[in-house]
């Protein structure tokens, strides 16, 4: 990232960078345009990825909405049969999609909201150089390269299990005693924000950091000649200039966190109970541990199509966010 | 003191308080695993905790005296280079036409490549399934790597970009003036200028193939076991053996967090991809 953030989605900057005329090489060959040439050589570099994305995320792509139109439970071979959008008004009154549907939202927007504050407030504390700076940076990197369901587990187990768990240890040590943090119904899906903000709070830092960085400094410069507070220049110089970055961590995070499965499947498999089945573990308990797909289908298709929905309407957002500057 | 000093004292105590918590926070656990892989199983259930102790290998050797553990290992290092070197293959050349050539469509394409890989994985689980189970590849190394290569070029393909964009134009425009084909200027010119991008790419491409989990859990079983589907073995509801447990994590996670450690400085803009370009 060289320091030097960019708040422009990289699309936009590759339409800018290219637009101008793009490459003199039509003019280098002879002063004809050779479009032609140009567009083909460009289809053969990128000819192998798009092949490959057709074939392995269109093509599923459509299977998977045709499959959510079918009523197929392994279980039960002779009820396979086209049920329309059955499956998708069964949703409707499904009370456990309903519930997820909820779990998802709570657990999205906490660990969102979290990571962003949390991310902002040690990049401030650590703008400037400082012993340790480094060594916490190379430490950061650690939560986003570990195995994540190697990661749940270690939650689960080293440090979560009642007793001897090490942070279970420190909760009687501190005086909030000893729980049974994934088998509580009321605590098991705190347990799991908080580990999500352990995984995820150093992608907020390092992208805060780097654009703390990256800030003018001529405000700041002007700041120095009035009496303005610490707080004042963090509330009225520091903040509006992030806000673009506030506004892509939010953004990117949030999709991200719809992704979210691995290591809250390890920690918790979406219990106790139900109590932390995002909607994610809800399609995958169905159709893998029931063996309905088709409903397991129908699922995942409104959980893509959500994502799809996101991606665009945060886009926009963003777009807007960015305009006035 | 003034109160301009106080202040900037204070301001100290408050930035490596802010320091110290952090380490200990993020660096906590990872040691927590390394101490626990290292105790004896007595000394892992002694409460307080013991912060000294003998170490022991005992865990390590128990964990690759399985049948399961080295063989999962070596499995998942398999399906991880093969997908790493094809992720390069197709990433490479496209990466270079998205920053450098002009084509039609392009911001649709480059848009399309980004939510296959914003998408939910679960989402593509059930046809995944299905189309293996049709064609046979249940369980193969191909058909994981198949699948994998969908979680790896989008982000390859964008993260190449990047990197390539960072190419100052000129070194090429003089290459072809200087009579280089255009694909010689490409290989010869413009690509020893990325190899640190090439380089983070594939790093990054093998930690995601290397982590998988979901894909791995439904579209792989008895035969192609990978390491992260294997380690649940140790956590059975009848037994919880902490210690192997503990080892097989170090083992697993520990060549990747040293490789990514060594090329930290290129692949802090992979891991902040979409944040940055």
């Amino acid at each position: 990232m060289n320091g030097r953030p960019s708040p422009t989605a990289l699309a936009d900057e590759v339409a800018e960078r290219a637009r101008p005329g793009g490459i003199p090489f039509a003019r280098l060959a002879g002063g004809r345009w050779r479009l032609n040439g140009e567009e083909r050589f460009g289809l053969l570099l990128v000819g192998p990825s798009l092949l490959l994305l057709l074939l392995v995320s269109a093509m599923p792509l459509g299977l998977l909405l045709g499959t959510s139109l079918f009523r197929v439970e392994l279980t039960k071979p002779w009820a396979t049969g086209f049920v329309g959008l059955g499956n998708y008004l069964q949703m409707l009154e499904d009370a456990r999609f309903w519930h997820s549907l909820g779990v998802t939202v709570l657990y999205t927007g906490t660990t969102v909201v979290l990571q962003t504050v949390l991310g902002l407030a040690f990049a401030l504390a650590l703008a400037e150089e400082m012993r340790g700076r480094n060594l916490l940076r190379t430490v950061v990197l650690l939560p986003m390269i570990l195995t994540p369901v190697v990661v749940g587990l270690v939650w689960r187990t080293l440090l979560l299990t009642p007793r001897y768990g090490l942070l279970d240890y420190i909760a009687q040590l501190v005086g909030v005693g000893s729980h049974s943090w994934l088998g509580d119904p009321a605590l098991a899906l705190g347990a799991v924000i908080v580990m999500h903000t352990w995984q995820w709070t150093p992608f907020a830092f390092l992208v805060f950091s780097a654009s703390l960085a990256a800030l003018p400094v001529e405000p700041f410069e002007a700041a120095k000649l009035e009496p303005v507070t610490a707080w004042q220049r963090l509330r009225y110089i520091t903040l509006p200039l992030l806000r673009p970055a506030i506004v892509t961590v939010v953004v990117v995070r949030t999709i991200v966190a719809l992704r979210a499965f691995d290591a809250i499947f390890a920690a918790t498999g979406g219990g106790p109970g139900t109590a932390t089945e995002i909607l994610n573990l809800y399609a995958y308990r169905v159709a893998f541990n029931n063996l309905n797909l088709g409903y397991g289908a129908a699922l995942a298709s409104t959980l893509l199509l959500a994502t799809a929905a996101m991606t665009v309407g945060f886009g926009r957002v963003r777009a807007v966010v960015e305009e006035p500057r | 003191m003034t109160v301009q000093k106080r202040r900037r004292a204070a301001g100290a105590v408050v930035r490596y308080a802010a320091v110290g918590l952090a380490l200990a926070v993020w660096a906590t656990p990872v040691v927590w695993v390394l101490m626990t892989s290292l105790k004896t199983r007595t000394d892992i259930f002694t409460i307080p905790p013991k912060l000294w102790f003998v170490p022991t290998l005992e865990h390590y050797r128990a964990s690759l005296n399985t049948a399961d553990i080295p063989r999962a290992i070596a499995n998942s290092a398999l399906v991880a280079t093969v997908t790493t070197l094809l992720t390069l293959a197709v990433s490479v050349p496209a990466g270079y036409a998205y920053a450098r050539v002009r084509l039609p469509l392009r911001d649709g394409l480059l848009f399309y490549t980004l939510f296959t890989q914003m998408a939910p994985p679960v989402g593509f689980l059930v046809p995944f399934f299905l189309l293996l189970s049709r064609a046979g590849m249940l369980d193969t190394v191909a058909g994981i790597v198949v699948v994998y290569l969908t979680v790896t070029v989008p982000f390859a393909v964008w993260l190449m970009t990047t990197y390539f964009l960072d190419v100052p134009r000129e070194l090429e425009e003089a290459a072809l003036v200087d009579g280089c084909t255009r694909a010689g200027a490409m290989t010869r010119v413009v690509l020893p200028q990325v190899y640190g991008g090439m380089a983070a790419t594939a790093v990054l491409s093998f930690v995601a193939a290397w982590n998988e989990f979901v894909y791995a859990s439904v579209l792989t079983g008895a035969r192609v076991r990978l390491a992260p589907v294997a380690i649940f073995g140790f956590l059975t509801t009848e037994e919880t053996l902490w210690g192997p447990f503990a080892a097989t994590g170090v083992m697993i996670m520990g060549p990747v967090v040293l490789v990514a450690f060594a090329l930290q400085r290129y692949i802090v803009r992979g891991l902040t991809l979409g944040a940055f370009r």
